[in-house]
């Protein structure tokens, strides 16, 4: 504990900035899970979103957090929210899961977390953190990931589009109304 | 790396090929194009090469993998005639996408690069989630497309934490760049490097439906439809090791004292729970999904004991194992549809009960004499191709010195035998109404390849040895 | 006046351990975990697992920063994309559901049996 006013002490601002950042981030992503209401579960999914985005802008990897904001909060949440509204699933059916196995599985993932944790902070794991001298400020700036994902990367760059083929055949497939089917 | 070129564009070929009128045209075109990629997968024989900046290598060994899914595609695509038949399927839709995680099939076998290896499995995925639920109106494929999705992505979720572990403690996504950072194994390192590597081996075995993660198969190999069903369980697993293969051999053998032991534990559960599980099913297509989970069990014994006879122990094994689920689903599809149109009844659990069989091989001897081969290779007979494939593997485990594995995969192959006799004995033994069953052409050719390949691998397993 | 090295580093890099993030990272995974085994609710379960993959990316950008490796951010976007791919194909399945079910209660789905 005293380790940590000490480390408490010693931060600036910015410091400051990331524990307040991270303490929203958990308490959105605690209320993705708990929400009763999908939509207000959709929402705090993107408190999330932007609250990781201000962690990356921290991080210095500006063109990331952007994109973040762009195809998560932007694109890939406006279809769950467009999906809930269309289906109109406002109200909460029953959880008839028994709290038996909630209860059950926030222990087993609360185990987990606990395991995974002593793990990371033992002083085995610690990873050599690159030294200051070689430090390239630039990393996360749009050149540098450009040159990289045409360079290097072009191969799965292009590939991916092979995905996003499967993707666009398979969703319309699936979702299209066949004659006689229910609109939704 | 020119089939993913072909492939890839075969695939958009065949989607505007949906346009035509006529369905006739697709399964031809489709064959056609499977035989144009294995021709060309052959052009690199005897070479390797590293394609752009080391994202993808093809040498012998990847270009036998990819022949054994070209191949068992081929197959699977021409026993899928009865597309032409049905109102509601769309088959330019169903091989177009067939095509395309073909190309994500191929990724996960030439990977050099952990990028390459998430967006091929991912393209398998994709594809698998939506052939699963292709039978729109029926509930039972829907449940399966949702339960293998949500399954899925939670597994790709795992797999992608351990990736991202892996480069936090090496720096690298590239193998060799894991490999160098693992070779100082002996100055110790970071706990966080063995906790990736747990997580991604978590997330693939997940994929090859390994125990304890294959709780999803038996679901969602039940629900789909069952031409998917054959394709699934060949050419997912046959990626899905070869995947594994690549990553254990070219990345970790310098860690294998960490993840061996825990693979020999998984291969054991993976080899009882299957086996076990199997005995106690009623529908045949069940028991081919319980089946499907024994023989990734019996694959991972090669991967546990990883020695330099495992890359061609797994390559014959699949191959084995290949041909003979498929020709078994064939023979499935075949009694269904005669079952259904005979009691007129669509619930599909009765006509794929082991009760369907009854006195086929009377009225059938094709269909008999395929499913009995199918049965025996499976089973591991002398004579068949399966025989081979468990000996290869078995004596992988030999090698290594893994003899209490050896005991529970013996002790499991006789389990084994029990349910997979169960069909002969039905189908020769048992009397049941049955009439001659129509069999299409290409359905007779597919047949008999299959039988001729199984028990010529069976009679001579020496013809695969020394291509690679 | 040159600047020195240590002003281009972002500040938030020398005084935060890298230890933190991965803490981060793990408890937004966990919560993820969590999510996707207690709700019953297909779409819910669904962001559980988008919650998963950003945490993902957050240790991603993480380890890539405080190494200074782009790698690790254009590894963030094929992530991005295969979510995004993922996304449609998912949310066609669900709607597909709910036009057979009017539901999309994983616990009402035992046609099959787990």
């Amino acid at each position: 504990m005293t380790e940590f006013l000490a480390f408490f002490k010693t931060l600036t601002p910015t410091g400051y900035l990331f524990l307040l950042l991270t303490a929203l981030t958990v308490i959105s992503a605690m209320g993705v899970v708990t929400a009763r209401n999908p939509i207000y579960s959709v929402l705090a999914l993107i408190a999330t979103f932007f609250c990781l985005s201000g962690h990356y802008i921290l991080l210095n990897a500006q063109f990331l957090a952007a994109v973040n904001i762009i195809v998560y909060a932007g694109a890939i949440m406006v279809l769950f929210l467009f999906t809930i509204m269309f289906l109109n699933l406002r109200r909460e059916d029953e959880e008839a899961k028994t709290n038996l196995t909630k209860i059950a599985s926030v222990i087993v993932g609360g185990t987990l977390m606990v395991m995974l944790i002593m793990i990371f902070r033992a002083k085995s794991s610690q990873l050599p953190v690159g030294s200051t001298v070689g430090f390239e400020p630039n990393t996360g700036m749009v050149e540098n990931l450009g040159h990289l994902l045409y360079g290097s990367y072009i191969l799965p760059f292009e590939l991916a589009s092979v995905l996003f083929l499967i993707a666009m055949v398979g969703a319309v497939m699936l979702g299209k109304r066949e004659a006689g089917d229910r609109h939704f | 790396m020119f089939p993913i070129v072909l492939l890839s564009v075969f695939a958009v070929v065949l989607l505007f090929l949906g346009f035509l009128k006529s369905r006739s045209v697709l399964l031809p075109a489709t064959l056609l194009f499977l035989v144009a990629a294995l021709v060309a997968n052959f052009l690199d024989w005897n070479k390797t090469y590293l394609y752009f900046n080391s994202m993808l290598r093809t040498d012998n060994l990847s270009m036998v993998f990819t022949a054994i899914v070209l191949l068992s595609s081929f197959l699977v695509v021409a026993l899928s005639g009865s597309f032409e038949d049905d109102e509601a399927a769309q088959p330019a839709e169903y091989y177009a996408i067939i095509l395309f995680s073909l190309v994500g099939a191929i990724m996960m076998i030439g990977y050099e690069n952990l990028v390459m290896l998430f967006v091929g499995v991912e393209i398998l995925s994709v594809a698998m989630y939506i052939l699963t639920g292709s039978d729109k109106r029926n509930l039972r494929s829907n449940e399966a497309a949702l339960k293998y999705f949500l399954m899925g992505a939670f597994a790709t979720g795992i797999m992608l934490f351990g990736m991202a572990l892996l480069y936090g403690a090496s720096g690298s996504f590239t193998l060799a760049g894991i490999a160098s950072y693992a070779s100082h194994a002996q100055q110790g390192l970071s706990l966080i490097f063995y906790v990736g590597l747990l997580m991604l081996l978590v997330g693939l075995l997940f994929k090859v439906s390994a125990a304890p993660f294959h709780f999803w198969t038996p679901d969602v190999y039940d629900g789909a439809p069952t031409i998917f069903t054959a394709y699934m369980s060949t050419v997912v697993k046959t990626a899905g090791f070869a995947a594994l293969l690549h990553l254990l051999a070219a990345s970790f053998t310098y860690v294998y004292s960490f993840w061996g032991i825990i693979l020999a534990v998984v291969t054991a559960i993976t080899l009882i729970a299957g086996n076990v599980t199997a005995v106690y099913q009623n529908s045949f297509k069940r028991m081919m999904a319980y089946s499907s989970i024994s023989h990734a069990g019996y694959l991972l014994i090669g991967l546990a004991a990883l020695s330099a006879q495992s890359r061609q122990a797994i390559v014959f094994y699949s191959l084995a194992y290949s041909i003979a689920t498929i020709s078994a689903f064939g023979v499935l599809m075949l009694v269904t549809r005669q079952r259904g149109m005979q009691t007129l009844s669509s619930n599909p659990l009765s006509n794929e009960s082991f009760d369907a069989f009854n006195g086929l091989a009377k009225q059938n001897p094709l269909l008999g004499l395929a499913m009995a081969t199918s049965m025996l290779s499976l089973a591991g007979i002398p004579l068949t191709a399966g025989f081979w494939g468990k000996f290869y593997m078995f004596s992988t485990a030999v090698e290594r010195g893994q003899i209490w594995l050896l005991v529970v995969a013996v002790l499991m192959s006789a389990v084994g035998i029990y349910y997979y006799f169960r069909v002969i004995i039905a189908m020769y033994f048992r009397d049941g109404a049955t009439e001659p069953i129509r069999i299409s052409p290409v359905f007779r050719y597919v047949l008999v390849a299959a039988i001729i390949l199984t028990i010529g691998l069976g009679v001579a397993p020496g013809l695969l040895q020394g291509l690679f | 006046m040159q600047p020195t090295q240590d002003v281009l580093i972002p500040e938030v890099i020398q005084q935060i351990p890298l230890t933190y993030y991965l803490i981060l990272s793990t408890v937004l995974f966990i919560i993820g975990i969590i999510g996707v085994l207690t709700r019953r609710n297909a779409i819910i379960i669904f962001m559980s697992i988008e919650l998963m993959l950003n945490a993902v990316n957050l240790l991603l950008i993480a380890f890539s920063s405080y190494k200074s490796d782009s790698a690790g951010q254009v590894f963030v976007f094929f992530i991005m994309a295969v979510a995004a791919a993922e996304v449609s194909v998912g949310l066609a399945i669900i709607v597909m559901i709910y036009r057979n079910t009017r539901s999309i209660d994983v616990g009402l789905l035992n046609k099959l049996k787990w």
